[in-house]
């Protein structure tokens, strides 16, 4: 049996799980189901290649890093584009979502962020075609590590990446007062005002780590795969699954579920057959959701 | 009293409801002068709770003011009333259940500076020594009577000037009704003033300076506690059928 589908799995799974971690906090802290966070991956991506444009307009064409497909310009635009769609989630949230949000009816959000999701979706095809484009065009070697695995350099660095921002995200939710504020919001929001919680900064600090981190995941897949509009799209009903899967609100299980989801889809290409690849994830998601409900890290008491 | 013969709280008329239109409390007035008990009676339903949590800005105040220590704070946001010294312990679901008992203390001191957080939760767990054992529990996992002592003890992380509590003996054992009683006293005597909403008139009334009495939405009699206990309106208003029992 070849083992290469644990490399493509889990690289598939980290960059579903940093999508789902935005997911899943915008469900247990805003509490709705956001259908457009996946465009913030694409519109994180573009943002990100339109960064380096500039970049590369300013100072030239520049070298890729040791054996990678990317050099230093894709680094820095990469930390631009997260704060360039921080800023858009937030724009999005004051045009509409806070207002729909006030009015409390979460399925009235929830078909806005619908809205939103074709809007952001057409405008990304109107300004760059729906044509694929790349970061790097670029073929790279990939690197055989035993047991007739091969990895490319690109894809370790995108696993190394992926875990250091989930352990920091882990790290600031479990450890930081915003996290714990967050937390606390999510539990109670009547009670944290009473506490002396500014929610609305709480909302503010939700957006803006959902929407880094869809950036963050957009521009890996772009690494990876290719930019297109529908990239987000693509990956939304699995970073659902997955943020499903691991417990509404746990940052450790969005991530988890992510994995899962990614691992049994690439073995599922493998075994079976490319076509089961959607019905294997959504199989375990019941699977799981039978034996426990409130997921993997999720808790009974909500 | 301060120097300016101010109450450090004073609501004048306020009314307050949760749907536009439809007041709850209508036109309630009472005032606190500093280190002061006061206690807030009344039959069920009369909008007790929602009058403090309309002090507290939580239920949406429609007119009326109020004074805190002469500042007027009727519309401001519920975390600001706490940031100027206005604290509020709600009666239920006052802990946050899946964090840690002492991240439940840690959460309240989000605007204090950072180097003074530990020895505001130390103080809380010297007040509340069955805080200290389980710091590390989740809350939810807390009694009834514990639950309460995390309230009260958080809600004095930012040391406010007021502290209001919506019937903290409500479904106590007599034991921890003694103990919540004893220690509102001691908070009193460190120079706090206390609104306190009670069905436990009696144990209120033993350790409150002034009550009110608040039916339908409106204060309908105030008067020294140790008296109010006695007096004939009240007798009919609210207490009479109670008050040999
Ligand atoms: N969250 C709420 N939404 C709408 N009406 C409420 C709410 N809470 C209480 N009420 C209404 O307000 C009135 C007063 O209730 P409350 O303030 O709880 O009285 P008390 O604390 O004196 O028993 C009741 O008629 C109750 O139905
Ligand atoms: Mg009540």
């Amino acid at each position: 049996m070849n083992l290469q589908f644990i490399v493509d799995g889990l690289i598939s799974g980290s960059l579903i799980g940093l999508g789902a971690i935005g997911i899943t906090l915008t469900y247990s802290i805003l509490r709705f189901s956001n259908f457009a966070h996946g465009d913030f991956m694409a519109w994180g991506a573009y943002g990100t290649l339109s960064v380096i444009a500039a970049i590369g307009a300013l100072v030239g064409t520049t070298a890729p890093i040791g054996a990678l497909s990317f050099g230093w310009p894709l680094i820095a635009a990469t930390l631009i584009g997260m704060i360039l769609t921080a800023c858009l989630a937030l724009l999005l949230d004051w045009l509409l979502f806070a207002r729909l949000r006030d009015k409390g009816q979460s399925i009235i959000v929830v078909m806005a962020s619908f809205g939103a999701s074709m809007a952001l979706r057409s405008l990304l095809e109107f300004i760059f075609t729906s044509s694929p484009t790349y970061f790097s065009r670029g073929i790279q070697m990939a690197i055989p590590i035993g047991l007739g695995i091969r990895i490319t350099p690109d894809q370790m660095v995108m696993l190394a990446t992926t875990v250091i921002l989930v352990t920091a995200m882990h790290l600031f939710m479990s450890r930081s007062q915003t996290g714990r504020e967050m937390r606390a919001y999510s539990q109670n929001p009547a009670l944290a005002r009473v506490v002396g919680i500014d929610t609305a900064r709480v909302v503010r600090a939700t957006w803006i780590i959902g929407a880094a981190l869809a950036c963050a995941a957009g521009v890996m897949v772009g690494i990876l795969v290719q930019i297109r509009p529908l990239m987000g799209l693509d990956l939304l009903l699995p970073m659902f699954a997955a943020a499903i899967l691991g417990g509404i609100g746990s940052v450790p299980g969005a991530v988890l579920g992510g994995l899962i989801i990614g691992l049994s889809e690439a073995a599922a290409v493998q075994l079976i057959g490319a076509e089961w690849r959607a019905a294997i994830a959504f199989a375990i998601l019941m699977a799981v959701l039978l034996v426990r409900p409130m997921g993997l890290f999720g808790r009974a008491e909500r | 009293m301060s120097i300016l013969d101010v109450p450090i709280l004073d609501v004048r008329g306020l009314i307050a409801g949760y749907e536009p239109g439809l007041s709850i409390v209508k036109g309630a007035s009472i005032h606190a002068d500093e280190k002061e008990i006061v206690v807030i009676l009344g039959p069920n339903g009369a909008g007790k709770s929602s009058f403090i949590k309309a002090i507290a800005g939580l239920v949406p105040i429609t007119g009326g003011e109020v004074l805190l220590d002469g500042k007027d704070i009727t519309y401001g946001a519920a975390h600001l009333r706490v940031r100027q010294g206005l604290a509020f312990v709600p009666q239920t679901e006052n802990i946050f259940p899946l964090m840690t008992v002492e991240e439940n203390l840690r959460v309240a001191g989000g605007v204090l500076p950072r180097a003074e957080v530990q020895s505001r939760i130390d103080e809380a767990y010297t007040m509340f020594p069955d805080l200290a054992r389980q710091r590390k529990l989740a809350a939810g996992s807390l009694s009834g009577g514990q639950r309460q002592m995390l309230a009260v003890g958080r809600a004095l992380i930012v040391h406010p000037r007021v502290l209001m509590l919506d019937e903290p003996s409500a479904g106590l054992s007599p034991k921890f009704v003694e103990m919540v009683f004893t220690r509102l006293n001691e908070i009193r005597r460190a120079g706090l003033t206390i609104v306190l909403v009670e069905q436990n008139a009696r144990a209120a009334l033993a350790i409150g300076d002034r009550a009110y009495v608040l039916v339908e939405g409106r204060e309908a009699h105030e008067g020294r506690a140790a008296t109010l206990w006695d007096d004939p309106v009240v007798a009919e208003l609210y207490l009479g059928q109670r008050r040999h029992a």
